[in-house]
């Protein structure tokens, strides 16, 4: 579990981590009330941090590439797929230990039941692993950390509007809506409305189905570029 | 004993043919110097031996094992040192050598120990807690190093470690690969430096667009190219008769005297310059004798028709 280990080593050597871990999410569980749906806008915008921090983690691999260390790893005795899965292992405990504490600080500053912060703890989860194959598979495209990262924002803020997370989607036309549900956040955007409004736990299992496909697709794609 | 053989090895890249019918074996605890040009196949004969990359045909043995069914097995007793220093730029030398041990197994006090005696090896123990982004080239290019041999490998290969470090770490490094070779390790040393292969490689291969032209000892491939050597000799009196016997000698092709120097073209190994001495001495004396024969340089011209640094980006400043 070595590749594990450094990834924690690695990530939180970083200054950038503190302010993305620590002051980010916790400045965004304190925004207020929103509209519509009606539910915390911190709760409401957290799907598009966990998708920054995910595109962070995972731009150690991107690195790893750059500076040939993966040329090295592929020499020794571990496989492609062990390197890959150990960082993704780590990156997933980094964000859902996030998600607690986000779950958490909100259920302190907003006063909801326990069914409510256990539901939100696991669509956050879903989609940390949707955020995660996501930022692997756009990696994946490219050859250069800056040309990969230099556009990603601009994406992640796009899929976020055309996903209905920053307003309602129904504002959108009608040919939109239906082009958004091809995007991740989409399905978040589902499932926390449907969250907000106290839908049945039955409503979740598309949106959550939805995330956790997405997951896969986009980590075979961004598992696909070899070492070399 | 035979460490790496590859029979008919065939690498193409689209049209182009990085590997063309190599053949090559490395044999327990020597130097091998693979020298060619850039573009040659080096580095993919190498990524090739090591697994990285697949031959399209052909077969590559490690440690007696086939390569493709014990891969895994193999890559725990190869250190491979990259062209490139690929290092992790946000990790300390310690670190780095941690981490390079654990993927292959070490823990604990063994890591520890192993990691403490590498960075002796490579002479970067004060600076163990550093940041490798403090360091020198040359200190890169040590780190580099220390990386592939803190698991203790038993096949060293060094993909032209040394380019663009200044002359002592270049000499640093040299004597450290003589030093790990004399205990046990085997060395395959790709480079495109000349005068690096003639001072650590016990054997050398030539590789140029994709073969093996030549292989053999510095002398047995300078003996292929090497039918004539010339001696120069500075004589106190160049008489008219000294040059008449010299000529007479069986084997000496061309004499011309200048002033007081003589040129000399004889078979090699013919025995005539004893004989030549022998008679200048007896025509008033020698001040000073030497010859010139064919390098290993020579002998890379004569194989492939073109200087090895040809279109090179660097030089050999030391």
């Amino acid at each position: 579990m070595t590749v594990f280990n450094f990834v924690f080593k690695r990530y939180f050597k970083r200054p950038s981590s503190i302010f993305f871990l620590l002051i980010l999410p916790i400045a965004l569980v304190f925004l207020p009330m929103g509209e519509w749906p009606p539910i915390p806008l911190g709760f409401q915008y957290y799907g598009i941090l966990l998708l920054f921090i995910s595109v962070k983690l995972t731009s150690i691999i991107m690195i790893d590439r750059e500076n040939k260390v993966l040329l090295r790893i592929g020499v020794a005795p571990i496989t492609h797929f062990q390197y890959l899965l150990e960082n993704l292992l780590a990156y997933g405990i980094i964000l859902i230990g996030l998600n607690m504490i986000v779950v958490i600080m909100g259920s302190i500053v907003y006063r909801e039941s326990f069914n409510y912060y256990l539901l939100l703890f696991i669509i956050y989860s879903f989609f940390s692993m949707t955020a995660l194959g996501f930022s692997l598979a756009w990696y994946s495209l490219f050859q250069n950390k800056d040309t990969a990262t230099s556009i990603l924002s601009g994406v992640i803020m796009l899929m976020a509007m055309v996903g209905g997370v920053l307003w309602p989607i129904q504002i959108m036309p009608v040919i939109l809506q239906r082009l958004a549900m091809l995007l991740p956040t989409y399905w978040l955007g589902q499932s926390i409305t449907f969250l907000a409004f106290r839908a049945p736990i039955s409503e979740q299992i598309i949106p959550l189905t939805m995330m956790l496909i997405f997951s896969i697709l986009f980590l075979i794609v961004g598992s696909r570029r070899k070492i070399i | 004993m035979l460490i790496a053989h590859i029979s008919n090895g065939v690498k193409r890249y689209g049209t182009h043919l990085s590997l063309d019918n190599v053949d090559l074996d490395i044999y327990q605890g020597e130097i091998l110097g693979l020298l060619g040009p850039n573009g040659a196949g080096k580095t993919t004969l190498i990524h090739s031996l090591v697994g990285l990359l697949k031959i399209d045909s052909g077969v590559i043995e490690v440690f007696g094992k086939d390569q493709k069914k014990n891969l895994l097995e193999i890559k725990k007793q190869i250190g491979l040192v990259t062209q490139e220093v690929s290092i992790f730029w946000d990790l300390t030398a310690r670190e780095n050598l941690e981490f390079f041990g654990g993927i292959y197994g070490l823990r604990g006090e063994v890591l520890k120990q192993r990691v403490d005696e590498v960075l002796e090896i490579v002479g970067l123990s004060e600076y163990a807690r550093k940041l490798p982004t403090k360091f020198s080239g040359g200190m890169q290019r040590r780190l580099n190093i220390a990386c592939a041999l803190v698991h203790k490998p038993k096949f060293l290969i060094l993909d032209e470690p040394t380019v663009g470090i200044d002359p002592q770490s270049r000499s640093y490094i040299l004597e450290t690969i003589k030093k790990l070779n004399s205990e046990g390790t085997t060395v395959l040393y790709t480079t495109h430096y000349i005068e690096e292969v003639q001072s650590i490689a016990s054997r050398v291969a030539i590789m140029d667009q994709g073969h093996i032209i030549a292989r053999g000892t510095i002398d047995e491939l300078v003996r292929k190219i090497q039918y004539e050597e010339k001696i120069n000799l500075e004589v106190i009196d160049p008489t008219k008769d000294l040059i008449s016997k010299i000529e007479k000698i069986h084997g000496v092709k061309q004499v011309v005297g200048k002033e007081n120097i003589i040129q000399i073209i004889s078979s090699v190994e013919s025995g005539n310059l004893d004989r030549i001495l022998n008679i200048a001495r007896e025509s008033g004396g020698v001040k000073s004798v030497n010859t010139e024969k064919p390098s290993l340089e020579d002998v890379f011209l004569t194989l492939t028709g073109r200087k090895l640094r040809d279109g090179g980006e660097d030089s050999y400043d030391s």
